[in-house]
């Protein structure tokens, strides 16, 4: 079913575009009386892989919406390379948990959504590089939940993002597909270098894609960790396991296990 | 799951066996061919019509009527169920009142009408728009308003605004919806036909049935019905091929 993951990435290679540097200085984000987000201070660079894990309800996908510029801070300010305020001076694109294809599209017209040119041969090389050239042509409502989702970041790579925002693409799909999912992204994020927020519930998850992990507890940052290992990374690899067990304790009981870099000595 | 010839065949066994009663009942005289004729002479003077053209020209007036008041009724409908969907102000505006003047039945209108129009076509095509009107604007109405927001939202991110944001999203999202009136609007469109050509006329299959009635022609009234009923049928296959055609993304669920 999903075998024929293994797309032609070398394809996309040409959609080059600047990755973006994310400030966030004192950022808050309140929704009537409720704050969702407190003072957040962080420095994103350019094209850096980070996962931002947290309790349901942590605010995550708000802290997304305001990186998409889909949403205001209530105060404070989120720049774009140090300076800009505009999300529309960058190119940012979003994948979802569900796919959010539309079912009156065929997936070649899904991929070319709101593009100014619509090029039929760069929707099929994108198509290709997710390994989905073959069902260009069917309706979303064709496919399964993982074809459907690569479709989904397909549509996300032709608008050459410097920002790619993830909210949890992975975790309506099965085991097998979600790990097939991740090594597309990473491959794909690793040739095209864009600036990359990946909200997710699993640890490994994080642990296996990101360049540094933010946990969020009550709308702040309660844990910002840079993780310098190589890649393609062994989630078997002792230093891996040592880390995941770390931060599943550090969710689970709130305490900062302040040796926790030192032990890892990452 | 394929049915036999049999199984297709069963629906219409009853049908078939009340039509060979009728036409029996009819032919042996139990009751009077005068009052209830048999499907043969409703069939023959059917061809009559048909042979002398006279038919043809009834059921050009009466699709008139129903066209025309369906195409004013329908834009219409069309027109505010999107204007109200899309925008809260236009629909605080606008919406009572239309639910208002909906919750008169429109049929009720035939004498005021009549006073009103007189008996020339206006008032026949005022009373089918009327009715049309409704169920186009509601169906059009919620289902603009009932296209997934995280749909919208997906669109808003990718550069999708004004006119490319409702060409692509929510007219498409609302258009099953949409059908679903004008299927229910054709069914309105026929009943209203009907009442409104009791309304005097010279032309028009109304006119053939209440002309018929004047000189007991109790075949020629049977076949009104039957030609109302065809028509009612025909309007819904044609609007089922349509949706079909337009929802085969739709088809593609089931
Ligand atoms: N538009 C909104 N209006 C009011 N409250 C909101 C809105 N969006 C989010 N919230 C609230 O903000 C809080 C954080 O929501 P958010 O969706 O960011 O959480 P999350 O971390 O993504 O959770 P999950 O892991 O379940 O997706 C929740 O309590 C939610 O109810
Ligand atoms: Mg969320």
């Amino acid at each position: 079913m999903s075998g024929e993951i293994s797309g032609n990435s070398d394809n996309v290679k040409q959609l080059t575009h600047q990755a973006v540097q994310i400030d966030v200085e004192q950022g808050s984000k309140s929704f009537g009386e409720k704050q969702v987000l407190k003072d957040i201070n962080l420095s994103i660079e350019k094209g850096q892989f980070v996962a931002i894990i947290g309790q349901s309800g942590s605010g995550k996908s708000t802290f997304l919406r305001l990186a998409a510029g889909l949403d205001e801070l209530t105060k404070g300010k989120l720049l774009y390379n140090q300076t800009s305020l505009d999300q529309s001076t960058i190119n940012v694109t979003m994948m979802y948990q569900d796919s959010r294809l539309l079912p009156w599209k065929s997936v070649i017209d899904n991929v070319n959504l709101g593009l100014e040119t619509k090029g039929e041969k760069r929707a099929e090389q994108v198509l290709d590089a997710v390994g989905l050239l073959e069902h260009k042509d069917k309706w979303p409502a064709q496919l399964s939940g993982g074809q459907q989702q690569r479709v989904a970041l397909a549509r996300a790579l032709i608008h050459e993002p410097s920002l790619l925002l993830l909210d949890e693409p992975l975790s309506a799909l099965d085991a097998f597909t979600r790990l097939e999912m991740q090594n597309l992204i990473e491959e794909i994020w690793s040739k095209l270098g864009f600036t990359t927020l990946l909200v997710t519930h699993d640890v490994r998850e994080a642990i296996r894609l990101a360049d540094r992990i933010i946990l969020i507890e009550d709308g702040s940052v309660a844990m910002d960790l840079e993780i310098d290992h190589p890649r393609p990374r062994q989630l078997s690899d002792t230093k891996l396991v040592v880390l995941e067990e770390q931060i599943l304790n550090r969710i689970m009981n709130g305490e900062v296990d302040e040796s926790l870099k030192e032990k890892l000595s990452i | 799951m394929k049915e036999t010839w049999y199984e297709k065949l069963q629906p219409w066994i009853i049908p078939f066996i009340l039509l060979i009663s009728w036409q029996l009942v009819s032919t042996l005289g139990i009751i009077s061919e005068n009052l209830f004729p048999s499907p043969l002479s409703v069939i023959t003077s059917g061809w009559q019509l048909t042979a002398s053209g006279e038919i043809v020209e009834h059921l050009v007036a009466s699709l008139g009527r129903a066209g025309v008041g369906m195409l004013i009724g329908g834009i219409i409908g069309f027109t505010f169920g999107i204007l109200n969907g899309l925008s809260n102000k236009s629909y605080r505006f606008t919406d009572t009142t239309i639910q208002m003047i909906r919750n008169v039945p429109h049929l009720a209108l035939l004498p005021l009408v009549i006073v009103w129009f007189g008996i020339g076509e206006t008032g026949k095509v005022f009373l089918v728009v009327i009715g049309v009107l409704f169920p186009i604007y509601v169906n059009t109405f919620h289902g603009i308003r009932n296209v997934d927001p995280k749909l919208v939202e997906m669109g808003k991110m990718y550069n999708l605004k004004g006119w490319k944001l409702f060409k692509n999203i929510l007219l498409p999202g609302a258009l099953p919806s949409i059908f679903v009136g004008v299927r229910y609007a054709l069914g309105v469109m026929w009943l209203t036909l009907i009442i409104a050509e009791t309304i005097p006329t010279q032309v028009g299959i109304g006119y053939l049935a209440t002309n018929a009635r004047e000189f007991m022609q109790t075949d020629i009234i049977i076949l009104s019905i039957v030609i109302y009923a065809l028509l009612g049928k025909l309007a819904d296959l044609i609007a089922r091929i349509g949706e079909k055609k337009l929802l085969t993304w739709n088809e593609s669920y089931k």
